[in-house]
Parts: structure tokens; sequence; C-alpha cells
């Protein structure tokens, strides 16, 4: 196939003459990813403080008050006196707390008895988010207490000390923005560059177009620089406020980082060229996206749901995903400052996806009205 | 070779859509001599924009074959396709783009020398007067300017072979005028022009019209000819005639 530079040129600048006169393209390329990242890096915190926890204390003794103090005194809780037991549970049932903590009468005469003494903690399994990292504070907490009730230092035989690297205080902003990159670019290229040759059919300049010279890479790449360049500007912007804005830090390479989203980019730009190639449809192509570009980036990308504890079928099935390698390439540049050859695995695949998508989308341009 | 008349020669050709659900051409034959007007006439749904479609290589025959001619000699399409400009009937250019961005638009992919381009915007322009419109988006032009724009885009690369499907409908009689004066210059620089109408005033203006109902070749010939073999004295009478024979 010949490939002429001056009529792709011609293609892309008549698509920037449309990207700069139609507004929706141009807010949907800019505002939507600053609106993602406000959302997502400021409103959604993965990190739960200040749950609030319904205390029933029965026993009213100097141990139990130690056991409140103690998670009162963690920013995890915050104490809702409650006159009954039963009236902790209402408050749970009510959602006037998230936790209960049940403390029975003769929990300090027990205690000094040695015969074990009992607290119960409830906690509301229909909310899922936090009761995973409640329960854990939790044990955490009981560790603490016991230890200042008991007056003495607990000292275990040896002593395990946890650290974690590359994120030492578990901020989820710095986990989720990293990922954010992939979501933002997934639905920006694939949905803009759906729209584009879908749109040259409903308009009838396809077949004005297929009566030229111009051979379909041509149009292909010709339609997908504009919007790579789009593109890379707002990721600048992304990667700009999670910088300076968020304080992420960014222990990698910036090139390897760049040039996993050159690749990923080109990927999803391609997959949208394939979905608009074959729908020829604008309402067609745009719920293709959604479906296969903006779903899984969100989903089996590993950016919401850890993908090593999906079921087997879907850990095999996310391989296929161009943004599942990507996330990792993503997060590993910016906290672990992880190298291309370090990288490699995830480089290879995407780039493989790359190339099939590239490759469907022109095999798959028709020069026919069929 | 390039340069050189062209013709093409339709044979047998038949084209069906869907699973054989609809035949918009039943086994068509006709010779498109080189450098004269032929004009394609007949009722909507006959099958004009198929056959042209066809001939551009936009669709493929079922059965049959178009061949194509350069200066006598057998030409393979992909070598004739630069030389060809084609003016579909629908909508087909970009409302947001001006008359010089669609223009320069067509320069490049044609890969038409800026020299050239110069010269030839400059002729367009005015034999179509839109010189003082060119800065307009086609979204905002009237009827007619949009038809002459679309013309001005086919003709930017003197083609060899011009295709045009209904270029005057829905154009005010005036235009209608000016873009039969453009293509009558074309026609001395020995073009093939293929065009629909449905105007068939216009058919009388053709050197040779073909006459096709409901995907079938009914006549073919120099327009006062056909209508002395047929005892019309116009295409007006022709037509209706032909309806009411159907009909019946």
């Amino acid at each position: 196939m010949r490939f002429d530079w001056r009529r792709a040129a011609a293609v892309a600048r008549k698509e920037w003459f449309h990207i700069r006169r139609d507004p929706f393209t141009l807010a949907l390329a800019l505002v939507l990813p600053l609106v993602m990242v406000v959302v997502y890096g400021v409103a959604i915190d993965f990190n739960i403080k200040g749950v609030s926890l319904a205390v029933s204390d029965s026993d009213a003794s100097q141990a139990s008050r130690r056991l409140v103090d103690t998670f009162d005194s963690s920013a995890y809780f915050r104490i809702l006196p409650a006159a009954s037991p039963a009236q902790a549970v209402e408050d749970v049932v009510a959602e006037r707390a998230k936790a209960a903590l049940i403390i029975p009468p003769d929990f300090e005469k027990d205690l000094s008895a040695g015969r074990g003494a009992r607290a119960q903690l409830l906690l509301d399994g229909a909310d899922n988010a936090t009761v995973a990292p409640v329960s854990q504070y939790a044990a955490t907490i009981q560790t603490m207490a016991s230890e200042r009730i008991a007056g003495v230092d607990l000292t275990p035989p040896y002593t395990l000390r946890t650290r974690f690297l590359f994120n030492p205080e578990l901020n989820s902003r710095w986990f989720v923005i990293p990922g954010l990159t992939v979501v933002i670019m997934a639905i920006l290229s694939i949905f803009l560059t759906a729209m584009t040759v879908a749109r040259e059919w409903e308009n009838g300049s396809m077949e004005l177009l297929l009566s030229t010279p111009v051979e379909p890479l041509e149009i292909i790449a010709g339609k997908a620089a504009p919007y790579a360049v789009l593109g890379a500007v707002a990721l600048s912007f992304v990667y700009l406020i999670a910088r300076l804005g968020f304080g992420v830090p960014f222990a990698g390479h910036l090139w390897v980082f760049a040039l996993g989203c050159a690749i990923f980019l080109l990927t999803y730009l391609a997959q949208g060229l394939l979905i608009s190639v074959t729908t020829r449809q604008q309402t067609i192509a745009m719920q293709l996206s959604m479906l296969t570009g903006m779903l899984p980036s969100n989903l089996l990308s590993g950016f919401v749901f850890p993908i090593a504890s999906m079921p087997k079928f879907f850990w095999f099935f996310t391989m296929l995903l161009p943004a599942r390698w990507f996330m990792v390439i993503a997060r590993r540049t910016f906290l672990e400052g992880s190298s291309l050859l370090q990288l490699r695995v995830p480089f290879a695949a995407l780039s493989a996806s790359c190339v099939v998508m590239v490759a469907l989308a022109t095999r798959s341009f028709r020069r026919s009205l069929e | 070779m390039s340069g050189a008349p062209v013709s093409i020669s339709v044979r047998g050709v038949r084209k069906t859509f869907g699973k054989k659900a609809f035949t918009a051409l039943h086994g068509v034959s006709l010779e498109f001599e080189a450098a004269r007007m032929h004009g394609i006439i007949g009722p909507e749904g006959s099958g004009k924009t198929t056959l042209l479609r066809v001939l551009l290589g936009l669709l493929t025959p079922a059965e049959g074959t178009v061949a194509y001619f350069q200066g006598g000699a057998p030409v393979d399409f992909e070598t004739l396709r630069p030389q060809i400009a084609y003016m579909p009937q629908t909508q087909s250019l970009y409302a947001d783009l001006s008359i010089d961005e669609h223009l320069e638009f067509f320069r490049d992919l044609y890969g038409i020398p800026p020299a050239d381009y110069a010269a030839r915007r400059a002729e367009l322009l005015e034999v179509t007067r839109l010189a003082e419109f060119s800065g307009r988006p086609a979204g905002k032009l009237s009827g007619g300017m949009y038809k002459k724009l679309g013309l001005m885009c086919a003709l930017l690369r003197s083609p060899r072979v011009l295709i045009l499907d209904e270029p005057t409908t829905g154009v005010d009689p005036i235009s209608r005028r000016e873009l039969w004066d453009l293509l009558y210059r074309l026609l001395d620089q020995k073009i093939l022009i293929l065009t629909t109408t449905a105007y068939l005033d216009e058919a009388e203006r053709c050197s040779k019209v073909h006459l096709i109902e409901r995907g079938v070749v009914v006549a073919s010939g120099e327009p006062r000819r056909l209508l002395e073999a047929e005892g019309a004295r116009s295409f007006d009478e022709l037509f209706l005639r032909r309806a009411s024979a159907q009909d019946a």
C-alpha cells in the first residue's frame, strides 16, 4: 500500500478544523480529565477515617473506659454513646453509626478474675467498603487497649515491624491518581475517534472521500493524529495536577511513562477507529466505545478491583486488555520507579495489542459503500 | 497515456442488495464514449445512483464487468482513479469548512502543485462567481452555491472523467444554467461526463441519453433520434407515456 504524507496531513488538518470548531470535543478533551481527577482525587477517599461507633458501656468500669478511650483516641473512630446494647444496635440499623461496641456488665470483673472478658463489635456488613478497613483498625486497637488495660507492656517474643514500601502512609491518592491516567486516556481516545469516521459516513462525505485517491491508512493516520495530540495534552494536564495538586510522587523515568502512554494512546485510538469504521453510525459507535473502552478500563484493569482476586477466567481475560498492562506501567513508574527492563512484560503485551488494533482498524476499512 | 480521453464499457452488470432481496440493476450494458456528455435519466429508484457507484468502484457488481479505456487501450481502474472526479447526489461536503478550506483539502488529496492550484482556484471561483464567498462555511451556502462548491472540488484537478449525480437538483434556474455552461466548457477539453438528472429538459442538452427503468436500460441514443424513434416531442411526453403504459 502506498502512503502519501501530504494526503494524511490533509486529513489531519481537516480533522483539526472540526475539533477547533466543535466546542463539545474540546470540552470533553480538556474538562473531563480535570473533573475526573478532582472527583477521584478529592471526593473519593479510600482511607476511611472518623467511622462513627455506637458504644454501649454497661460495665462503666476503669477497664471498660480504657477500652473506649483507646477507640476514641485513634483518629479512625468517632464515639457515639448509647444508653443500652439495644440502643447501640438501633444506631447501626438506623445508619447513625457504622459500627457498635457493646461492653457487658461484668467486663472488668471477668478480666480481673482471669476468666477472659468479652466485648462485642458489630459492623454493618451491608457496607462492604468500610467493613474491611474498620475490622483491621479494630484489631490494631484491640492490641493497644489490652496493653493499656493490663497496665503492662505485653512485649511479644519477637517484633514484626511492618513498613510499606513506595507508599509509606498507604495514601490512597498516590495509588488512585496514577491509575486514573489510564481511565482518562481510555475514555478520551476511544470516544473521540469512535465518532470521527462514523460522522463522515453519516455526513455523506465518506462517499466523496472514497472516490479520491486517499488510501485507508492515510485516512486512519490523519484522523488519529489530532486526537493523539489532544490526548497528550490532556495527559500532561493530569500529570501536572497529580504532581502539583495532589503531591503524588513520581519515582520513575518520565520517558518510560511517556512511552507507555504513547503506545496505550495509539492502541485505544485505533480501537476507537475500528469501532467507527465497522459501525458507521455515531450512536452505535458511542455505545460500543462505552462497552469496550470505558467499562473494562474502570472495572477490569485493576483500577478499582485487584486483578489478583478475580476469578481465574477474568485473570486470563484481562490479559487481552491494554488497560490492564498500562495500569501496571502507570502505577509502577509513578510509585516504584520501575525501569523499562523491569516492565518488559507489560510493555511487550501492550505493544502487541497496539499492533493488532492498528492492523484491525486499517484492514477493516473498506473502500466500498457496502 | 495519462491525459488521453477515457471511455467506459459496461457489460451485463447486475447488482443486488441484501440477500438477493432487492435487485437494483438487471444486466445493464452501456457504452460511454469518450469526450461526450452522457445523461442517465429515469424515475426515482430506477438504479441511476447504483450504476454510478458501480462505475466508481464504490459498489461491486454481482455479475458483469466494467471496462475502462484510455486512448483506446484498456486501463486498470486504480490507474484511472486519480483522473475520475465525482460529485455525489447527497450532501457530502463539510458544513464547518469554508470554500477555501474545501479546495485546500482536495488540493492536498489530489496532490496538485501550488502554482497549478492558484491558477485553477482563481479560474473556478470566477466561473462559479463564488470568489466573494470563499471564506464562508459550506453549511451556510445556498443550495446552488453548495452544488457549485461540490463541482469545484471535483474539477480542481482537471479530471478525464466527471461523474455527477443529480448536480442540479434543488438549484434555482439561474444557477442551473450556470452549471450547464460550466459543463459545456469542460466538454471542449475532451472530458467524459456522466450525469444523472431528474430535469428532463436537461436530458436534451446531453450528447447521449440513456433511459433506465427498474434497473433495465430501455432506450439509449442521441436525444433527438431517441425521441423520433419513440414518436415523442419531448422527454416529458416520453416519460409520461411510458409511465401510463406501465400502469395499464
